[in-house]
């Protein structure tokens, strides 16, 4: 069967999200080609930092070079192999050094010593020979201190890849009085018993918060009404929008852009309060109040950037999404401050993080256990297909400045729209045919 | 036994076994899920917390795993007592060890003592059995004759690990 096979204008075919070889052909095709996010240049602010994560299913490390540049490198010893940098941040002093047989290699990756050197003497190694450095990987570009990488050096330039949501990387900073945010707090990690297409597609999927969330919104209310009179502290507004009635739903706006990324507008907003105040105070004295207003009135919940980040502007939120195997992913939430504001506004960043994407989240883990359940059910032999129908055929061009389309807030349009850029990822050099799992095409 | 029904005044005075059969019956009350009965240990404005970061110092300029106030603390458990928390069918049952119980601490002025004390939390749920290890930190006031807590401190011994969701109180 071919791959073309698996994808309809308004369903998919099961085997994208269970079967191995399509994963083995994703971590090809998409993580292979696409541009990924590999960290924040906030992450490692001077010569020698690092930061190690991982491009698909390549370890990768990200790494400050003298000159200030940022140079990202596969994380392998091109002698024996061996990873030379850990997992997470850390810091070397000029060199990173591999601790199996102590090679050395400056901080862009070049190897500068190697021990017993004279044993190589008449041998076919040459220092200078790449082959012998830490491999780079193929191309690196960032914007407003996001770090992405390709590791091909074919595949669509950066500047078209980022067009259609430049804008949310530009509010994401633009909220910072100094213009400029940066990484703080930590990093929340969980895990899913599922594959990674499957989280995507909740992020911009307006249809299940009702039915998912259920058991939180109603617990958040049920303490507001018997304590509280009603009154929502930020805590419970932020659990109880969730139960918005379906009409509020409906009327948010989705967009959605070429390469498979999409955002949909906020659905709920900053608490009106002497934070708030003094927030906007921060940012006025900088850029005027009219700016000030026009950059918070940018007011938007997930953008999707496909297929490995989501940063949610409003809250300083970024989320990554690391495919671990077809089974299996593992998503990071980082937190930022936006430089210049008052440091207050960073706590509140941290409990609207501790909320609602902490592994303890009272809200995540309904969203966590649906989509393991999803991965169960299409195991099984109860259906080939996927439905994404909802608003299929009624989504129209966008003619305002970000371009794109623009869907009704419950449309499957980011559904659709993601497994667009999806077939195009993995049809873009040859109609390869790989054996399906399930047995009817 | 006799002792935790002795009422305390000082903490300098509560009796060691006092404090080993509180952290027990704390532990007991949470594998029996008696969670109502377990927020009603804590003393007006207590708070739990787990840091993300070993040694974190800070619950507030930092992301933690979990830092709750009692109405944090209710909420959670309103959702664990809702016919519709779909990842608590089947529901978590757990299995608590507290050990190596040692003060750390006593302050007169607060009338407040430190507990330190080990722990493995075993966790059975749909995906099958897990295990949380680490150290607890409770700060505990004597108030009203009894103890309660101030603050319930759980020192994951992995916490900057990828979890899978962690819904019940370890």
């Amino acid at each position: 069967m071919n791959i073309q096979q698996l994808i309809r204008e308004d369903e998919v075919h099961r085997d994208v999200y269970v079967s191995e070889d399509v994963f083995a052909l994703e971590m090809d095709r998409i993580f292979g080609t696409a541009w990924i996010y590999v960290g924040h240049d906030s992450q490692i602010p001077d010569p020698g930092d690092y930061w190690t994560t991982r491009i698909g299913l390549e370890s990768v490390v990200m790494a400050r070079g003298k000159r200030d540049e940022i140079n990202v490198f596969y994380n392998r010893c091109p002698h024996k192999g061996a990873r030379i940098a850990a997992d997470g941040c850390g810091h070397t002093k000029g060199l990173f050094r591999c601790p199996y047989h102590a090679w050395t290699f400056n901080l862009d990756g070049t190897l500068k010593g190697v021990p017993y050197l004279d044993g190589y003497e008449n041998t076919r190694f040459d220092m200078a020979d790449p082959r012998f450095s830490l491999k780079k990987v193929a191309r690196v570009a960032s914007y407003r201190g996001f770090v992405f990488a390709s590791l091909s050096e074919t595949a669509a330039d950066f500047e078209s890849f980022i067009a259609g949501i430049k804008s949310s990387l530009d509010n994401f900073c633009d909220r910072a009085p100094n213009g400029t945010v940066s990484v703080a707090g930590g990093v929340f990690r969980v895990v899913q018993r599922s594959n990674w297409k499957i989280f995507f597609e909740n992020l911009n999927d307006t249809g299940h918060p009702i039915a998912t969330h259920e058991s939180s919104y109603r617990a958040a209310r049920q303490y507001a009404d018997e304590k509280l009179g009603g009154e929502l502290p930020f805590e419970l507004h932020i659990i109880d929008g969730n139960g918005a009635p379906p009409k509020f739903w409906s009327d948010l706006d989705l967009h959605a852009f070429d390469f498979g990324h999409s955002y949909m507008t906020a659905i709920f907003n900053a608490p009106d309060d002497p934070l708030s105040q003094a927030y906007f105070a921060s940012l006025s004295a900088k850029v005027g109040e009219d700016r000030a207003k026009e950059i918070l009135g940018v007011n938007r919940h997930n953008t999707i950037i496909y297929p490995s980040c989501s940063p949610h502007t409003s809250f300083q939120q970024w989320r990554v999404i690391r495919p671990l195997s077809v089974d299996r992913t593992l998503v990071e939430i980082f937190t930022f401050r936006l430089d210049g504001a008052p440091e207050e506004l960073l706590q509140r960043t941290f409990t609207y993080s501790n909320v609602v994407n902490s592994p303890s989240s009272i809200v995540m883990t309904d969203d966590v256990h649906v989509y393991a359940e999803c991965q169960k059910g299409l195991a099984t032999q109860g259906g080939d297909w996927v439905s994404q129908h909802r608003n299929a055929g009624q989504d129209l061009p966008f003619s305002g400045a970000d371009g794109g389309e623009i869907g009704v807030g419950t449309s499957e349009l980011p559904i659709r729209n993601q497994f667009r850029a999806w077939r195009e990822y993995m049809t873009s050099d040859v109609a390869e045919t790989i054996p399906l799992q399930s047995s009817e095409p | 036994m006799r002792a935790a029904h002795t009422p305390l005044t000082r903490a300098s005075e509560v009796p060691y076994e006092t404090l080993c059969q509180f952290l027990y019956q704390e532990a007991r009350l949470l594998d029996q899920r008696k969670f109502g009965q377990w927020n009603d240990l804590f003393a007006e404005g207590g708070m739990y917390w787990i840091p993300l970061e070993e040694d974190q110092e800070d619950p507030l300029n930092h992301l933690s795993l979990a830092y709750e106030d009692s109405m944090m603390r209710q909420v959670r458990i309103n959702r664990l007592n809702h016919d519709r928390a779909w990842s608590q069918k089947p529901r978590s049952r757990t299995s608590h060890t507290v050990s190596a119980i040692v003060v750390e601490a006593v302050c007169e002025v607060s009338n407040q003592l430190i507990v330190g004390s080990a722990f493995t939390m075993a966790e059975w749920r749909s995906f099958g059995l897990r295990t949380f290890a680490g150290l607890y930190t409770h700060t505990l006031r004597v108030t009203d004759g009894r103890l309660q807590i101030v603050e319930k401190r759980v020192d994951l011994i992995d916490s900057s690990e990828a979890f899978e969701p962690i819904e019940v109180f370890i």
